[in-house]
């Protein structure tokens, strides 16, 4: 059932709808929370993450767009504008679906292999896979979908008769994750799908339609499709759709000089205005032109990284031991030395092995790491950016008093993200504002990974990913940054867990810990270490009940309050005089999430 | 020994008199200006005085290179007792007007005495460092290029380790060279700064930085550490720790700590008032050949 209409009214129409469903119900979604903190965004995540696709889908006024293409930009949208762990999951899964139905196809056997797709991007977008999450709810939207498709032929049927098996299934995702159970909830992200099935079920209706394009890889293609078409006869290069497409595609926005001008030669070779001579010179030049720039591309770059790095040590005796040690984690080796300074090139997939392996034999004092895939796709894109810097720090918080410590403490840049997650696109320009080689970036939310994962991959720098959980773990990371050599060799990412910390937050439902006592709406908790440890009505106790079970032998105590703590202007005074042998500190964090941050160190 | 060697120094050095091994020795006080007025160091006058100076009354110090007039009497007063004159100084990078004046005095005398004006690259104990080590080599060694030439050794593996509270006091002087990364946090930090022999530069750099003392401790512990094996060495050949008085408990967590690492001979110095311009209170460090 291939569909020519053009229907993207419709279709905006559709997502709209299902958008307005879907905010509607955000609230019940964000309540849906493992801990009673009033953190849930996973609704909002996701809600945020249709609303910044349909805000930012390019203005196609004038051009015929086809479906296909339309729901392909909009899941790239889907992809830039994504927020939290949630709404990446969410735009990865509707990438995947975007890539198969591009071919314009609603039958059920392309809809069913397009969700067997979406489900396969979303989870190989995550690093740890759990059951009991929505990866389960879009399995078993697959797995139904085609169980029910050998029964019915609508798509649009099959999947509201596929919607109740996925009610059920989220009711029994506490009996497949501890924690939901625990906290007497459901998953957040699998009922904000459910929610969203439930939105298209009701907008749905039997018109559907097709087509498509790509970023980086439309590049390549064009070069074959360019290729192809010169090689063969004239006659056909107009009969051929794409041949039709290139000769009268405007070229004016294409950043890509190399490409722009293949193909303002290609329009001109096309048209009747050279002689056999001139026509015959114009197809050789095109043809090396095309050869040069597809050659300048490798796509089957065997070892990703280009590693360099120089080792200070007297345990190596020659260069030899030097490649005997590194040179099974890849190729294209060259060892130079000098006395006992080593320096080292070498391209491989495991750059933190070989430092690792080399480091025992002396001072690593210089790293570089180069993405050599990132480089060919800078290349390629012709979008590259001018590095100002070799290597930078970039962290990410919530809290604009985080934002000046950390930067202070030695963070290059810091983006303060206040109360909604960034988008993967807000990161993407953070990343290449920076103008670096090499950026180390760090997220105070461990819900921010995904999107910054993606972001990275995205940017124009290469970008290592500290996977902090909290803004005390960049605290902790930053300070062990004193000097170059720490910042080169990268040793102050592994100092994340060095300060201890509990929060303290304010229950928005009732909720139960884990040693039984029940969190009453309203009280104070403290959490430490994923667990509820104490709760009261009044925060000063809970705090001073805080400090009591966690301080042990440090003795500074340090407050970091939230921007909802800001009224409470006197606990430093009580908490010296009940603990007289701890020093305390208070610092403004600015964080949402948390009354208090508190480290013991 | 039959060369018969005067060694000049001066009283930034982080030892008394006392206890330098060695006879023939002159030392040069620096002038210190509090709050306009000039001081030299004495009984009276010492580092401990001056500290209680800034925390009580807030005063501004500052130091000022050597008195070329006082070098010139010692030279002048021993010039034909000596067959050489050792001069020990400051890091001429610190205080490139000390290291002038010397310079200045040794071409005066050039054809006099001759006077070998060694760079110690270094400040408090470590110029004291770089001065036991010196007289070492000459118990040992007699002919000028082998003093020169080994002196240079022992300056490039001579390292200061500094816990320093308040880096203002080495900013007031312009001293503050890389270090001053560590300056301005919003935190309340505690800076390990240090001059580091084998540094090109010269200058005070960073080194780590913790909250609490007994964090800067470890981790001056494992600084340390990590310079022994750097330089492939099982032993300090000598440390030489200083501070005010001012900061027992720190101090004392600080020498348990030092217990753990493998020294031959571990003294305490003597605070100096040139010191305590620069460092301020509360801070306390110390310095060691390897």
């Amino acid at each position: 059932m291939r569909h020519t209409d053009n229907q993207v009214p419709e279709i905006k129409g559709i997502i709209e709808n299902v958008y307005k469903y879907l905010h509607r119900r955000k609230e019940y979604i964000n309540g849906l929370n493992v801990f009673p903190v009033p953190d849930g965004d996973t609704g909002l995540n996701m809600t945020l993450t249709i609303q910044g696709a349909l805000a930012n889908l390019p203005d196609n006024k004038g051009k015929t767009i086809s479906n296909g293409e339309y729901l392909k930009d909009f899941a790239e949208q889907m992809l830039m504008n994504s927020r939290g762990c949630s709404g990446v999951i969410l735009a990865l899964y509707c990438r995947g679906l975007s890539e198969v139905i591009v071919n314009g196809d609603f039958s059920p056997a392309n809809i069913h292999k397009a969700l067997e797709h979406g489900y396969k991007k979303a989870y190989q977008g995550i690093d740890n896979p759990q059951e009991g999450t929505i990866l389960t709810l879009m399995y078993e939207f697959k797995e139904k979908f085609g169980e029910l498709m050998t029964e019915e032929k609508n798509s649009a049927v099959i999947i509201k008769r596929c919607i109740p098996h996925l009610k059920s299934v989220l009711d029994k995702t506490p009996d497949m994750l501890s924690v939901l159970k625990q906290a007497g909830v459901v998953d957040s992200g699998g009922a904000g799908f459910l929610i969203i099935l439930e939105g298209l079920e009701r907008e749905i209706n039997l018109k559907q339609s097709a087509s498509g394009e790509v970023p980086v890889s439309i590049i390549l293609n064009t070069i074959k499709n360019i290729r192809k078409l010169i090689l063969s006869s004239s006659s056909n290069i107009k009969n051929n759709h794409l041949g039709a497409l290139h000769i009268n595609g405007g070229i004016e926005k294409i950043n890509n000089i190399k490409l722009r001008n293949i193909i303002s030669d290609f329009q001109h070779y096309s048209g009747n205005i050279l002689n056999q001579r001139k026509k015959k010179l114009l197809n050789e030049a095109l043809l090396k032109d095309l050869k040069e720039m597809e050659s300048s591309w490798n796509p089957h770059i065997k070892y990703r990284y280009c590693t360099e790095f120089v080792l200070k040590s007297d345990k190596i005796s020659s260069q030899d031991q030097i490649k005997q040690l590194v040179g099974g984690y890849g190729d294209s080796m060259i060892v130079l030395n000098s006395n006992d300074i080593y320096k080292v090139h070498i391209h491989t997939n495991k750059p933190d092995g070989v430092f690792n392996d080399v480091s025992k034999y002396g001072e690593l004092v210089f790293t570089k790491v180069d993405d050599m895939k990132k480089q060919h796709r800078n290349f390629i894109s012709n979008d590259t950016i001018e590095y100002e810097w070799e290597r930078s720090i970039f962290c990410i918080v919530s809290g604009l008093g985080f934002k000046k410590i950390l930067e202070k403490l030695g963070a290059d840049d810091v983006f303060c993200y206040g109360k909604k997650k960034p988008s993967v696109e807000q990161l993407v320009k953070a990343i290449n504002h920076l103008k670096t080689k090499n950026i180390i970036a760090a997220p105070d939310d461990k819900d921010i990974l995904m999107s910054l994962k993606y972001a990275a991959s995205l940017g124009k720098s290469n970008v290592h990913i500290v996977e902090s959980k909290s803004v005390i773990s960049l605290i902790s990371m930053l300070m062990a940054v004193s000097n170059d050599i720490n910042i080169n060799n990268m040793s102050f990412t592994h100092k994340l867990n060095d300060i201890r910390y509990c929060r303290i937050s304010r229950a928005i439902r009732e909720t139960r810990a884990e040693d039984g006592t029940i969190v009453k709406k309203g009280d104070f908790f403290t959490m430490y270490d994923s667990k509820i440890i104490c709760s009261e009505k009044n925060i000063k106790k809970v705090v001073v009940q805080s400090i009591e079970k966690l301080a042990q032998k440090e003795n500074l105590v340090t407050l970091y309050k939230g921007i909802q703590a800001k009224r409470y202007n006197n606990l430093l005074p009580e908490l010296r005089r009940v603990f007289q042998d701890k020093e305390f500190e208070e610092y403004y964090g600015g964080q949402y999430q948390y009354y208090y941050y508190i480290t013991f160190e | 020994m039959d060369q018969r060697i005067l060694i000049i120094t001066a009283d930034n050095l982080g030892l008394s008199k006392e206890q330098i091994d060695y006879q023939d020795i002159e030392i040069l006080k620096f002038p210190i200006i509090v709050d306009g007025k000039e001081y030299r160091q004495s009984e009276e006058y010492d580092a401990a005085w001056l500290i209680e100076k800034y925390v009580k009354d807030g005063v501004i110090a500052q130091t000022s290179s050597i008195v070329k007039g006082e070098l010139v009497e010692i030279v002048e007063a021993n010039k034909n007792k000596y067959d050489l004159i050792i001069h020990v100084l400051m890091s001429s990078i610190l205080s490139s007007a000390t290291f002038a004046v010397a310079e200045n005095v040794r071409e005066m005398y050039e054809k006099t005495i001759p006077i070998i004006n060694i760079d110690s690259r270094q400040l408090a104990t470590g110029i004291g460092n770089v001065l036991m080590g010196v007289i070492d080599i000459i118990k040992e060694h007699e002919n000028e290029s082998d003093i020169v030439r080994l002196s240079r050794e022992v300056v490039k593996n001579t390292f200061t380790y500094m816990v320093i509270p308040d880096l203002n006091y080495f900013a007031r002087g312009g001293r503050i060279g890389k270090a001053k990364a560590l300056m301005g946090s919003v935190l309340r930090i505690i800076p390990i700064v240090g001059l580091m022999g084998d540094d090109e530069d010269g200058l005070l750099v960073p080194l780590d930085k913790g909250r609490t003392y007994k964090q800067v401790n470890d981790k001056i512990i494992d600084l340390v550490e990590a310079k022994m094996a750097e330089k492939s060495v099982t032993k300090i050949k000598r440390l030489i720790m200083n501070e005010f008085g001012d900061n027992q408990d720190a101090v004392l967590d600080l020498k348990e700590k030092i217990k753990s690492l493998p020294c031959n001979d571990i003294m305490n110095g003597r605070p100096d008032l040139t010191a305590a311009v620069h460092c301020g209170p509360k801070a306390y460090f110390f310095s060691i050949t390897v």
